[in-house]
């Protein structure tokens, strides 16, 4: 079993990006108010959600496109709304013809800082329009991702938020899915103590093994294919089928996130676009099916990985909560798939469930359950 | 005299640095972490340093000293640490600004009563996550 590891080039830097013990004192104005946010930043999706410390409040809860829209020079006046010079997330896709796209991230790390900055700036607006707030952040990060990763967040958010703590992905989906009210009744499962989650993501797909103690690095994978390569596959075997179609990468992923499927064939898939103004109608059962069925050709043998890994204690337990969670798991029929696959190489009475309808909040509630719960000595503070 | 030569050939360091490693897991309540890495990098450095001795009794002797060396090390800086934190702590909060509403701080050690205890709070796991990176980045 090779574990991936998620890399960036290491950026040059003289000084730390955080320290973590308390900070020396601040001069200018106090904040007049405390926040923290749980963020889950997502290659092509990221979730915020925000609320006071000291509360189960949730004052923003947002999903976005991870993306920025930097408006292009020489656009009338009006035509953007409030003339903004730079647009973020919908906004940014709605006016895609008026401005320069740039996605923050790749494989689920920074990989344009400045729309990264910017990006950061929009989230804090999102969570604080009055700018005052001091605000803390749990940011999640890919499964085993590498110091260059984590200090390009860091480096992100300098000056937006005061403190920062980074965990991985996975483990903030099972805190996120565990039913804190249930915790306590026989016969609940905490998701904690004892699961495996499979998240998977426009960048990567983590699978990560939670039993009832941090995750070490061995018990977690982080595959670098996951939607976005899915699209990649769809884009190329469209071209070949389709030659010209003319049909934007954009248009490829509404397709596969309209009609995606793992298992055998389903033909005829006939889907209808419009290319060259014109409508048309293509089948594309075989096309959309081979391309996620790649997925499942990926994430199994890093699945049965970690199955291994676990106590001959605890795995039968363990093979009746594996869960499905990210915006893969709306891939039909991914949970009985792999469930199958499983079965039929012998494990004991697996049980493969999708996290269900807030699989794209998980992440996000698992990053402000943390924040809520961090100790002041935990929090890592981010140097000016 | 060639015990003690022996104790700076690279994979003896690279025992003792495993072992240190060891050591400071086994202090962290990590005790799982810590039989992982007893089997399998600390059982390969052990045998590695091992085929340098001259024979198996002085390679007995050289991984029972540096085992003993290393676990005085590591008790010794934890207990420095223990001095010299909160002093710094003290002295560093003396200029910190007003605290951010949470709740108070745990006494030290609950974390690893919770684990005995069988629930633990989110908080437990991120003492765990920053013990693994603290380990990781030495």
């Amino acid at each position: 079993m090779t574990t991936a590891t998620i890399e960036k080039p290491p950026a040059a830097t003289a000084q730390p990006l955080a320290v973590s013990f308390p900070p020396p004192a601040r001069t200018g104005p106090a904040k007049s108010a405390s926040l923290l946010i749980g963020l889950d930043l997502g290659t092509n999706k990221s979730c915020v959600l925000a609320g006071p410390p000291g509360s189960t409040d949730i004052t923003v809860s947002k999903v976005l496109p991870s993306v920025v829209g930097y408006v292009r020079d020489g656009i009338v006046d009006g035509i953007i709304t409030g003339n903004a010079r730079i647009l973020y997330g919908e906004d940014a896709l709605r006016q895609m013809l008026h401005v320069e796209l740039v996605a923050p991230l790749a494989e689920g790390v920074i990989s344009r800082p400045e729309a990264a900055r910017d990006f950061m700036l929009h989230i804090r607006q999102l969570a604080d329009p009055s700018g005052r707030a001091d605000i803390r952040a749990v940011v999640g990060v890919p499964a085993n991702a590498g110091e260059p990763a984590r200090d390009g967040i860091r480096r992100s958010a300098q000056g937006i938020f005061s403190r920062i703590l980074l965990i991985p992905e996975p483990f903030l989906a099972a805190l996120g899915y565990r039913d804190d009210s249930r915790v306590k009744q026989p016969g609940y499962v905490d998701p904690v103590v004892n699961s495996l989650f499979v998240d998977i993501g426009g960048g990567t797909s983590d699978l990560c093994l939670v039993q009832g103690y941090f995750p070490t690095r061995d018990d977690q994978i982080s595959i670098p294919f996951a939607g976005d390569a899915i699209d990649e596959l769809l884009f190329g075997e469209l071209g070949r089928t389709y030659p010209n179609n003319g049909l934007s990468r954009i248009t490829v992923r509404e397709i596969k996130e309209a009609h995606s499927y793992v298992g055998p064939s389903r033909k005829p898939l006939d889907i209808k676009v419009v290319i060259g103004g014109k409508s048309r109608t293509l089948e594309l059962g075989d096309t959309i099916g081979s391309a996620c069925n790649t997925l499942i050709d990926r994430i199994y043998p890093a699945l049965t990985a970690l199955i291994a890994t676990a106590s001959s204690d605890s795995v039968v337990t363990l093979l009746q909560n594996i869960i499905i969670t990210g915006g893969g798991s709306q891939i039909r029929g991914i949970d009985t798939v792999l469930q199958k696959r499983l079965a039929d190489d012998g494990y004991e009475s697996p049980k493969v469930r999708l996290a269900g309808q807030d699989f794209q909040r998980y992440v996000a509630i698992g990053a402000l359950k943390a924040a809520r719960a961090a100790r002041e000595n935990q929090w890592q503070v981010l140097l000016e | 005299m060639a015990e003690v030569l022996h104790r700076f050939d690279p994979p003896w360091i690279e025992v003792g640095r495993v072992y240190r490693r060891i050591c400071f897991l086994r202090s962290e309540g990590l005790a799982r972490e810590a039989r992982r890495v007893e089997a399998n990098e600390f059982a390969e450095a052990a045998a590695r340093a091992r085929g340098l001795a001259a024979s198996e009794p002085e390679a007995d002797s050289l991984l029972r000293g540096l085992m003993a060396e290393e676990e005085e090390r590591v008790a010794g800086a934890i207990a420095f640490a223990e001095v010299l934190v909160p002093l710094l702590a003290r002295r560093l909060s003396a200029h910190a600004p007003a605290p951010f509403p949470h709740a108070a701080s745990p006494e030290p050690g609950t974390a690893a009563a919770g684990r005995a205890g069988g629930t633990r709070d989110v908080a437990d796991f991120i003492d765990e996550m920053l013990a693994q990176e603290r380990l990781a980045s030495r």
